[in-house]
């Protein structure tokens, strides 16, 4: 039987549908479980956190959500070693469960996506992630090439990675910083980072690697009429380079 | 019995000889709870009463029209897919003077509405585009700055939330708004067209319940329909902001949502039910037009509706504007499981204090309107006669022929320079779908259909500085919004409008509004397009009584049969020649088969800033994607039409030669050439200072 993946949604929640089709295309067993239909949660296998604004994003984006009945099942996923994969809001809901970068208690985050700097504003801008990592440091990157480039859309008002100084050293020196945003050309700076991320922080891993939290949305480039740097010739709707993310989930998943 | 008014309360926008009207109809005195039932639906905003007779010359019919004007929104056909055919729903609607006094909300609040418009057709919501007349924002510390900045925060404090892309806009800043801004929005849906859900009470119905879904009713938006009929008159602000409703973009994400799961239930089921949204009016307004549209009368029981506060006044329950509320009209045996879907699987009394799916009331064979409260009849009028379309005369008076004050001779940066600041405030992508994000090109497109090359574009126009006279520039909002779809490579199919002008009782502000939709049906009927959804603005004025600018707002949906033939303004390729063509109807008809046959690489209208702007855009275009193009053209031209860049051995009959693209990256300006990377500078500065 093959591995059956949850996508969770919150009250708030707003992106399931393009990452359940997403899933599903990449082969994924995926199906959408609403908060109050969360009892099977603990029998999946595998967990994708969508994007959208659980909770109101109250408090802190993903600080209600962390706390709701189904990140307990979640939690225990991920400490039992499934795959939990969350994008944007779900990755900022990873954070405040403390799941990644996993080096404090859990519900008690060491690090936090928060307000966009320098103008805590929501932005939308298409931008590319690099992966940081040796692929085979995160499960869920395993199989994606070691200079991968993944182009996605950054659509958030929180995702600039916060800690304290030595927080962020233990999370470069932990292998921890899984994506960083680069460049078309796959160079790294200032200028591609959309929201003034620490360490140009896109996304973030556990220390078992099976955790992985990022804030651009791949799904939102799945297919070649989303990508704008779109070539003449390119089937419109064969998948485009943000598919590749979901592709190596599933991938991770048949091991 | 009812208890009677001797005396009308104050606040009420009816005028004497409307309150004898129903009077001598019910042949006794209204009750308080009547008197404010006529006043919201008699007023401007929900009986268009100045302006029916004249938009009724609009034209509406259309082989493609599947719903026209007079429902929640407009429906026409997009295509087929899988054996399938699929619609698009448009909306459209104002929300000026809401923005003007608590801008974040009333802005946040026109998303709402326009939203639940577009859910209450039986449809998902796919797309949102927002049309922005603001003050001169020069002084950053100034009233209007202030709402300019707060208007789009709360529309994408809203549409973020919803998870709804935004894909498509513009905005204007001149001193003719700086108190009274505009804040126009358009929603779109899809629909498959055997599943379309109209907004009346269905054949055989009577029996059937009134189920009341979402928010808590509360006092937030009581008068707001006739709030919006009046002039903004600065010393009653206070008064007005307890108008105002307050959004809640967490319920309606969850409303939304449910909702889909509903429309599910009642596809498997085969069940054909009514619904509608709750706007102008609230409860009342709401559920009279359900049920007289399908013929039928209605008795609720206030009692039943779900409160946010105790206590509330029956006329306050009744006409408040409460957010984030529609009413189903469903067969009940069905109602358990849809209050179940509600109330149970997605949790709305969890999500806001005491949301909830509630049934409150039956609709009825005898054709009255009944209202009851502790027990007592609050509201007995014949259906008919409250929602009856209702005209008032026209101002008396000679108009002034036109304004006296000239428009800007010329363009400023503000008027020209890139919206990327304000924009990039909106999610553009969510869903998936989006194929050209708003600042692309000059309609913005998305695939809404999973699997499917069918493609939607909405453009969006309405320059309220392009012309003193408002015949001229209805029509040549209609030429533009049409160009921009064509210039994106759809097909237009059809139009929307939103109507704002200034007070209707004064002559000259009247005449405005009667040029303007005569124009609006002049240029429509040039391109063979119906108009199938709209709305009217009035009383947007100064307090010492200037209207704003004439604005009407047009929208344009196109077509694209498939997406991979979408275009945009950005320069391909060395050598290719560039030509112009006219906004025609015959040339568009020759540019899209142009397109068609692949001949065309880039196309953009010549709009504001003539053609030397429209070759600026076409060049930073292609910077944006990687390639360092410029153009060798003359500029004297006309500005108005298209500038193509066609493919290698492409000809267009009717066109015009301009000139041809170039691998050095400048272009001609004034007496001499601009770099483009310095014209790229200045296009995205102007406005980076208001929206940081």
């Amino acid at each position: 039987m093959s591995a059956r993946v949850a996508v969770t949604v919150f009250p708030g929640t707003n992106s399931e549908d393009e990452t359940l089709r997403l899933l599903r295309d990449v082969g994924c067993d995926a199906e959408l479980v609403h908060w109050s239909r969360a009892d099977s949660l603990s029998q999946f296998d595998a967990y994708v956190l969508p994007g959208g604004f659980a909770y109101e994003d109250r408090i802190r984006a993903g600080a209600i959500a962390a706390h709701d009945r189904m990140m307990d099942d979640v939690i225990a996923g991920a400490q039992a070693g499934k795959l939990v994969l969350g994008i944007c809001n779900g990755a900022q809901v990873l954070l405040e469960a403390g799941l990644v970068p996993g080096t404090g208690p859990v519900r008690r985050p060491t690090a936090a996506f928060t307000h966009n700097s320098p103008v805590p504003h929501f932005v939308c801008r298409h931008v590319y992630v690099k992966l940081a990592i040796d692929p085979s440091r995160c499960a869920i990157t395993a199989s994606l090439p070691s200079d991968a480039l993944i182009p996605a859309w950054a659509a958030h008002g929180e995702g600039r990675l916060a800690a304290t100084p030595e927080r962020l050293a233990e999370i470069e020196s932990g292998g921890h910083l899984a994506f960083v945003y680069a460049r078309a050309n796959g160079r790294v700076d200032d200028a591609a980072v959309p929201n003034g991320s620490a360490l140009r922080c896109a996304g973030l891993t556990n220390r078992e690697g099976n955790v992985l939290a990022i804030m651009p949305h791949a799904e939102r480039d799945a297919w070649n009429f989303n990508h704008p740097d779109r070539r003449e010739g390119d089937d419109v709707l064969a998948p485009s380079g943000g598919a590749a993310l979901f592709r190596a989930f599933a991938q991770a998943l048949k091991r | 019995l009812l208890k009677t008014e001797q005396t009308p309360p104050k606040g009420l926008a009816l005028r004497p000889e409307e309150i004898a009207r129903i009077r001598e109809r019910l042949g006794r005195e209204p009750s308080i709870v009547e008197l404010h039932a006529f006043d919201a639906q008699w007023s401007e905003h929900c009986s268009y009463k100045s302006s029916r007779r004249h938009l009724k010359k609009l034209p509406t019919a259309g082989e493609n029209v599947i719903v026209g004007p007079g429902e929640d929104a407009g429906v026409v056909y997009l295509g087929e897919h899988n054996g399938e055919r699929y619609c698009v729903v448009i909306a459209h609607e104002s929300h000026n003077h809401p923005s003007q006094v608590v801008p974040f909300e009333g802005a946040a609040t026109g998303v709402g509405g326009i939203v639940r418009d577009v859910l209450c057709m039986g449809a998902e919501v796919i797309g949102l585009a927002d049309c922005l007349r603001f003050g001169d924002v020069s002084d950053l510390e100034s009233h209007q700055t202030y709402v300019a900045r707060s208007v789009v925060d709360g529309i994408g404090a809203y549409g973020n939330a919803i998870g709804v892309p935004n894909i498509a806009g513009d905005a204007y800043f001149h001193e003719g708004f700086n108190e009274n801004c505009l804040v126009n929005v358009i929603a779109l849906g899809l629909v498959k067209e055997n599943e379309i859900i109209h907004s009346r009470a269905p054949q055989g119905s009577a029996g059937w319940d009134l189920v009341l879904v979402g928010k808590a009713t509360d006092a937030s938006g009581f008068g707001g329909a006739s709030f919006a009929s009046l002039t903004l008159d600065s010393q009653a602000e206070e008064a007005n902001k307890a108008a105002v409703q307050v959004p809640d973009p967490f319920l309606k994400n969850v409303i939304m949502r449910a909702t889909y799961r509903v429309f599910a239930l009642l596809r498997e089921r085969k069940i054909t039910a009514g619904f509608k949204d709750l706007g102008a009016g609230g409860i009342m307004g709401c559920s009279a037009e359900l049920c007289a549209s399908g013929g039928y009368g209605a008795e609720i029981d206030l009692d039943k509706v779900n409160l946010a506060l105790p206590d509330l006044p029956p006329e306050v329950i009744a006409v408040g504007e409460a957010q984030e509320r529609l009413i189903w009209v469903l067969p009940p045996e069905i109602t358990p499981e849809v209050l179940g879907i509600y109330n149970d699987e997605f949790t709305l009394p969890q999500i806001a204090y005491n949301a909830r799916a509630v049934p409150i009331g039956k609709v009825t064979e005898r054709k009255q309107y009944v209202l009851r409260h502790h027990g007592e009849t609050v509201m007995d009028v014949p259906i008919e006669f409250l929602t009856q379309p209702i005209e008032s005369d026209e101002p008396a008076g000679t108009a002034a022929s036109a304004r006296t004050k000239p428009r800007p001779e010329g363009r400023d940066a503000i008027d020209l320079c890139s919206r990327e600041p304000l924009y990039r405030r909106y999610d553009a992508v969510v869903r998936g779908t989006t194929v050209l994000a708003r600042g692309r090109a000059d309609a913005g497109v998305i695939a809404p259909i999973p699997g499917s090359r069918l493609g939607i574009a909405l453009g969006v126009a309405g320059d309220p500085l392009l012309s003193p006279a408002a015949m001229a520039t209805a029509k040549f909002a209609v030429t533009e919004a049409v160009c921009r779809v064509v210039a994106g490579g759809a097909r237009p199919v059809a139009l929307t409008d939103c109507l704002n002008f200034g007070n209707p009782q004064k002559a000259d502000h009247y005449k405005e509004f009667v040029d303007a939709v005569e124009g609006l049906r002049a240029a429509a009927n040039t391109f063979g397009l119906p108009f199938v959804s709209g709305n009217v603005s009035f009383y947007n004025e100064s307090s010492h009584g200037n209207p704003v600018p004439a604005s009407p707002i047009v929208g344009c949906v196109g077509v694209i049969d498939d997406i991979s033939k979408v275009l945009t303004p950005a320069f391909k390729q060395a050598g290719s020649l560039l030509i112009t063509i006219g906004p025609f109807s015959d040339s568009i008809d020759v540019l899209l088969d142009a397109m068609e046959r692949g001949s065309v690489r880039s196309c953009t209208i010549v709009g504001m800033g003539g053609i030397e702007m429209a070759l600026a855009r076409m060049s930073v275009a292609a910077a944006e994607e990687g390639r360092s193009l410029g153009a060798d053209a003359d500029v004297s031209g006309p500005p108005v039409g298209f500038i193509v860049e066609l493919a290698k051995g492409a000809q267009l009959e009717g066109a015009t030669q301009l000139g041809l693209v170039i691998d050095e990256p400048t272009i001609p300006w004034g007496e001499g050439r601009i770099d483009v990377d310095r014209l790229r500078a200045a296009w995205s500065y102007p406005l980076a200072e208001v929206y940081p």
